[in-house]
């Protein structure tokens, strides 16, 4: 089976899980790493990030949280931005545009993610909630249509978040995993310990194919499993010497070192030098 | 570039709400309430060395002021000359010079000294001591109210804070501010007032309601941020109609009512068995009663005892013949609470339209205003009683308590019991005091206090106890819990309780154990390592991490944190992912909407269905309990949509299996009103299509 069309298979699974509602299966304790409104009306998992910022306000230490989202970041990473996310797939098709991804705008999705704990502990409210475009999409609107719903001040503000990400994803491919996405941003730190990830083989002659089917717009064979890197796997089948492939291994012996360029070419047993 | 977004995000973060700068005012400009006393015990010597350079002294006395970090010697002594002196190391140079004494002010059985302390770079605390004399404490007088302004639209509302500990800081615990909050140019700001708020404490100006979010810890400022609409207290002031009581009289059961004495001058009558004023004015009261009960005057008297026996004894043999409360609850008795009776005796004399006339009257003094009003004309029939705003059905536990089953005690008798609280609302647990009851004679244990757990909050507590039971016995035990907490001006005194048993001689010293929180800090370094190793040293780190993950996801499972998710996540407040906003003003019908409420010519009959927890719905209450103050035709109850799911999915407020609050349902044509937008108008719409 082709990588693409497996990926399209687990992000259709990733989108029916926040609709899993329809199958009369009712809220779940569970936490889904992908940034969904659990505000849905056929949302069956939790949302991290909205749990996280109740928890804070609530002035609980967010021990659930946590360690939920380390578990998830220890088996995929940012995997799941890439393979099962919903908005992330949302991000997916309106992926026109791949630029170049601008590093200094990184952190800024951390940014968002303090700025949301802060908000909770600070002002007791979940203000991330107020803006968040999942939100918008799967809660607002369908609550609209069910009637709970008004065209009123936090509707408008909620559509006007909406349209400027949905504007910034068709200028920017996965313009809001790139650079907003506070869920992607606590993602990214498990990223480089994370069990599965992109690994670099012999061959790779720097040619930049990957680079130019990035959706995230990195430099592959540069920046393997770094934390901007969402491991959807694009750059696998671009590579024409197959020098990249994608999988299950143990962090850290698995290809050159993400956040290094390398000093010397791979050798011919796959490993790079320097592992 | 990273700097920058970052100060731009803390700046938006702490930034947000209405900052109100506040100045030092003295005291005496705004009354008793606005200073603060604390003891302060005194020792013979020093608690840190501090040389006197005085004369010497036949008596001296240490304490020990602390404002802030800064801390100031105090030296009570009486010299050769018989005279209490006082002097402060106002210099914190760790001398006492001669210059460092306060001059006093000789009361009847007292002295006073006053002083202005200067710490923390420059601030000025004026600060009295008094002495009673011949005491080993003084009272520390401080306070140090500072006054601001807070402005909303034009309408301005002077605002005070007071640092109530004493400690020179302000936000800490015991602290308190008042807020010109009906807008009459005088702060009430006494223990009982209307406008006196703890510092967590939500307040209404304006029809809008606020919470201090921060505190300048000097004073100097503080940030509010507008919130979910609170209805303000209701003014316990002359001329002010007096709050509805409702209770089954004691001992009898029968049902009383504020309202339904309407028609009759009542006297409010907080009293205790225990408490010597109130004992010696019971026969005037008597007297009083038997003279005029006859011509509409009636007493209602709240026992604050705790003592049923004690009660019923004294009722017998005085032959006190009105209707009596009692909750067996001291202080947190629920309709002490509602007047917020912080001492007794307290009386209110209400005339016969049930309006506040007179408080804390007593002896001649209250029998010439009985009279006086007895022969007031009747200004009109008894008013229709005034729903209230919130449901004051029976109090509801908030906290959820844990304790093992089995506790396992060291032979030697000393050991503890962890009993962990969950709050499991959204409301401040307060004064949660956690004590063992029910162990066998000669045991020893030592309760806890906190002073509160925060909405949703949890705390862990340990109870020390010594028994001097023998290896391999087990005492049964109680772990009680009494606590009370507020919803808007109603507060609730809760008593749980939990049965433990102590297994003596099969349990292991306590070890000190990490905290928690440790866990957060690991695995925050691990993060950092994982992103600067690589290779094995990465794969280790990573496996580190995965300890870690699994620890902190099973203490957050182990402290109900999943249930808490499902909990969340299964309920939607309209207000709470940003649907619609939180209305802090309050709510108000044009008088359009008044005139077609009053004219509704059906009865009616609404449901409004809440959490306790859901930010809007108490706007959405006191909307409800204002249609029908305008048109009595129009009836209401409160349901809680947690509690009563099915009721709640019958109604058709489950949407897709999540329960959405606030939901009004106006009963004859079954329409729901979900949020609180334009819920006025939307209201009287739906009420006009009740044919």
């Amino acid at each position: 089976m082709r990588l693409r069309t497996l990926r399209r298979g687990t992000q259709g699974l990733g989108v029916l899980l926040g609709v899993f509602g329809i199958t009369g299966i009712g809220m779940t304790h569970l936490l889904f790493p992908g940034l969904h409104c659990y505000a849905c009306p056929l949302a069956i998992t939790v949302c991290p990030i909205g749990l996280m910022q109740n928890l804070v306000i609530s002035g609980t230490l967010p021990f659930y949280f946590l360690g939920a989202i380390a578990v998830y970041g220890l088996a995929l990473g940012r995997g799941w931005c890439g393979w099962f996310c919903p908005f992330g797939t949302v991000n997916d098709l309106l992926a026109f545009r791949k630029v170049r991804f601008l590093r200094a705008l990184s952190p800024l999705k951390l940014l968002v993610l303090g700025g949301t704990v802060l908000a909770a502990w600070r002002l007791a409210d979940t203000w991330f909630c107020k803006l968040c475009p999942a939100a918008s999409l799967t809660a607002s609107l369908p609550y609209l249509g069910l009637g709970v719903a008004q065209v009123n001040t936090p509707f408008l503000l909620h559509m006007a978040t909406l349209g400027a990400v949905l504007l910034g994803m068709a200028l920017v491919s996965r313009f809001w995993c790139r650079y907003l996405c506070p869920m992607g941003g606590i993602l990214s730190l498990f990223n480089r310990a994370s069990l599965f990830g992109l690994r670099l083989g012999a061959g790779c002659t720097g040619c930049g194919a990957c680079t130019r089917a990035c959706p995230m717009g990195i430099v592959p064979h540069r920046e393997i499993n770094s934390s901007d890197c969402i491991k959807c796997g694009e750059c696998v089948p671009s590579c024409p010497t197959r020098a990249l492939s994608i999988g299950f291994s143990l962090p850290g012996v698995r290809g050159r070192d993400p956040l290094r360029p390398a000093r010397a070419r791979p050798g011919a047993h796959g490993v790079p030098p320097g592992q | 570039m990273r700097r920058a977004f970052l100060i731009v995000f803390l700046w938006m973060a702490l930034g947000a709400g209405q900052e109100v700068p506040l100045s030092p005012v003295p005291a005496d400009a705004l009354g008793d309430w606005a200073q603060a006393m604390v003891p302060l015990r005194l020792r013979s010597t020093p608690a840190q060395e501090v040389q006197f350079e005085g004369p010497k002294l036949l008596l001296a006395q240490w304490g020990e002021v602390t404002l802030g970090m800064a801390r100031f010697a105090l030296l009570l002594g009486v010299p050769a000359d018989g005279e209490a002196h006082l002097w402060i190391d106002l210099d914190r140079d760790r001398r006492i010079v001669p210059t460092e004494r306060l001059t006093p002010l000789r009361g009847p059985g007292y002295v006073e000294w006053n002083a202005t302390l200067t710490f923390a770079a420059g601030t000025e605390y004026p600060l009295g001591v008094v002495w009673p004399e011949g005491r080993g404490y003084v009272y520390l007088v401080g306070g140090a109210p500072r006054v601001g302004e807070l402005n909303l639209d034009g309408l301005v509302a002077r605002f005070v804070l007071v640092d109530g500990d004493v400690d020179g800081v302000y936000g800490t615990k015991g602290d308190f501010f008042a807020v010109d909050a009906d807008g009459d140019g005088t702060i009430h700001g006494d223990p009982d007032s209307h406008e006196r708020f703890a510092l967590a404490e939500p307040f209404t100006v304006g029809g809008r309601s606020f919470r201090v979010s921060s505190v300048e810890p000097q004073g100097r400022s503080v940030r509010l941020a507008s919130t979910g609409y609170v209805p303000p207290k209701p003014p316990l002031l002359p001329g002010f109609p007096a709050p509805d009581l409702q209770f089954a009289s004691f001992p009898d059961g029968k049902p009383i009512s504020l309202s339904g004495l309407r028609g009759k001058v009542v006297l409010l009558d907080f009293w205790a068995t225990w408490c010597g004023p109130c004992m010696e004015e019971l026969p005037k009261l008597l007297e009083l009663y038997a003279a005029h009960r006859d011509q509409g005057f009636e007493i209602v008297g709240v026992s604050l005892d705790t003592s049923e026996g004690d009660l019923r004894a004294v009722l017998a043999s005085r032959g006190v013949g009105w209707p009596i409360a009692f909750a067996g609850k001291m202080w947190d008795n629920p309709l002490a609470q509602v007047y917020r009776v912080y001492q007794i005796p307290t009386t209110y004399l209400l005339d016969r339209d049930g309006i506040i006339r007179y408080r804390d009257l007593a002896g001649d003094e209250l029998a010439r205003r009985v009279a006086e009003l007895l022969q007031a004309p009747v200004s009109g029939p008894a008013r229709a009683p005034e729903p209230l705003p919130l449901s004051l059905g029976p109090p509801r536990p908030i906290l959820e308590i844990a304790v093992p089953p089995e506790v396992g005690v060291p032979d030697d008798g000393k050991g503890s019991v962890p009993v962990r609280l969950v709050n499991t609302s959204p409301y401040d647990a307060e004064e949660v005091r956690v004590a063992l009851a029910g162990l066998p004679a000669g045991a020893k244990v030592s309760g806890v206090e906190l002073a509160r757990i925060p909405p949703f909050g949890e705390r862990e507590v340990e109870l020390g106890i010594e028994l001097p039971a023998a290896r391999g016995e087990i005492a049964r035990a109680t772990v009680t819990v009494l606590y009370h907490y507020c919803i808007g001006d109603s507060c609730f005194q809760i008593g749980d309780e939990v049965p433990v048993a102590l297994a003596v001689g099969e349990g292991k010293p306590p070890s000190a154990g990490i905290p928690m929180w440790w866990i957060l800090v690991v695995l925050g370094a691990g993060l950092l390592l994982a992103a600067l190793l690589r290779g094995r040293a990465l794969l280790g780190v990573a496996i580190l991490l995965v300890g870690l993950a699994g620890v902190s996801l099973a203490v957050g499972l182990l402290r109900g944190q999943g249930v808490q998710a499902w909990r969340i996540a299964s309920s939607l407040c309209t207000s709470c992912v940003g649907i619609e906003e939180v209305r802090a003003e309050a709510p108000a019908f044009t008088p359009a909407q008044r005139a077609a409420l009053e004219a509704l010519p059906k009865p009616v009959h609404l449901v409004l269905f809440s959490t306790d927890w859901c930010k809007s719905c108490p706007y959405a209450k006191a909307l409800v309990a204002e249609a029908a103050r305008l048109n009595p035709k129009i009836t209401y109850e409160l349901v809680d949509a947690e509690a009563d799911w099915t009721r709640a999915e019958g109604a058709g407020v489950v949407r897709s299996g999540k329960v959405v609050v606030p939901a009004l349902l106006v009963v004859p044509t079954g329409r729901i009103l979900f949020g609180t937008t334009d819920l006025p108008a939307r209201l009287v719409a739906a009420l006009g299509e009740v044919r």
